[in-house]
């Protein structure tokens, strides 16, 4: 089962109401046979836009994310089911990226065009290009007539 | 005397400095190589530059907007280029990706930099870019 992050936006409501969507939210998890890993509370806070869910405006959110190990197939599912929570006004599913060490080109970025392999490449690639501004059409190559306009 | 002694030193002395060199040189090939050159890695090689999220190994992440946003520009709220911000390729990439999740998820705004986040401290100037642009 891969890992998912899910990044939900709650509308904003008193602490007893707030665990009860969490739960109803977590237990939609456990039914289709996933795990939570871990869920963080990003806190109570303004949106930096409004956002109109469900017929009401929602001007502030419970921003929490819940990292979770779930079937493929049910995240459809688990999107589908949250987007008919009155409760959740956002909610967007990412997936976890295993993070790969790579070592900084910068180095190699900085360097005049010349020496850059890639700028190198764009050369070699334009030596077996036919050069638009030196290519002069040849008439005697069996079209009788200038097949472009003059 | 002093004709003498530039007499000698004109046109015997480079004679016999040039034979006594040429045995002294064969001598010490012989006896010892002290004083050749010895291979060493170049002293003068500047540091390997790094870009300042390879250098403190930050990975970024659409979480942390408050990071991202120093990647904004205040007036605009658009993400920085790569000659601005001096990111390598593929950081500046992930640093793209991110703001742009961050700012699907309503964590930051699209048009416009978060007010409380003015005040950090710049990891770049955008009045001196790296490679100069067209603006
Ligand atoms: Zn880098």
């Amino acid at each position: 089962m891969p890992t998912y992050e899910v990044a939900l936006m709650l509308r904003s409501m008193p602490k007893p109401e707030l665990k009860t969507t969490l739960k109803r939210i977590s237990h939609a998890i456990f039914d289709r046979g996933g795990i939570i890993r871990n869920i963080e509370n990003l806190g109570h806070r303004p949106m930096p836009y409004k956002t109109s869910a469900h017929g009401l405006v929602h001007r502030e959110a419970n921003y929490f994310v819940f990292k979770i190990d779930t079937a493929t197939k049910a995240v459809s599912d688990l999107k589908e089911e949250y987007s008919r929570d009155v409760d959740v006004i956002r909610q967007r599913v990412f997936k976890c990226e295993e993070s790969s060490s790579n070592n900084c080109t910068l180095e190699e970025e900085l360097l005049p065009p010349a020496y850059r392999d890639e700028v190198k490449k764009m050369i070699e690639v334009g030596k077996t290009q036919v050069n638009r501004f030196t290519y002069k059409f040849k008439y005697n190559s069996g079209l009788d007539y200038y097949p472009f306009q003059k | 005397m002093s004709l003498l002694r530039t007499f000698v030193s004109r046109y015997v002395l480079p004679n016999t400095y040039r034979t006594t060199a040429r045995f002294s040189s064969t001598d010490t090939k012989l006896s010892s190589n002290d004083d050749e050159p010895v291979a060493m890695p170049n002293p003068y090689k500047k540091e390997r530059r790094q870009c300042i999220l390879c250098k403190l190994n930050i990975k970024p992440d659409y979480k942390n907007y408050r990071l991202l946003s120093q990647f904004q520009s205040p007036y605009t709220g658009r993400i920085y280029g790569r000659h601005i911000t001096g990111l390598c390729k593929t950081k500046q990439e992930q640093v793209e990706s991110e703001i742009k999740k961050a700012q699907n998820c309503a964590y930051m705004p699209y048009y416009y930099k978060d007010k409380t986040f003015l005040k950090d401290p710049k990891l770049f100037d955008p009045e001196n870019p790296i490679r100069s642009h067209r603006f």
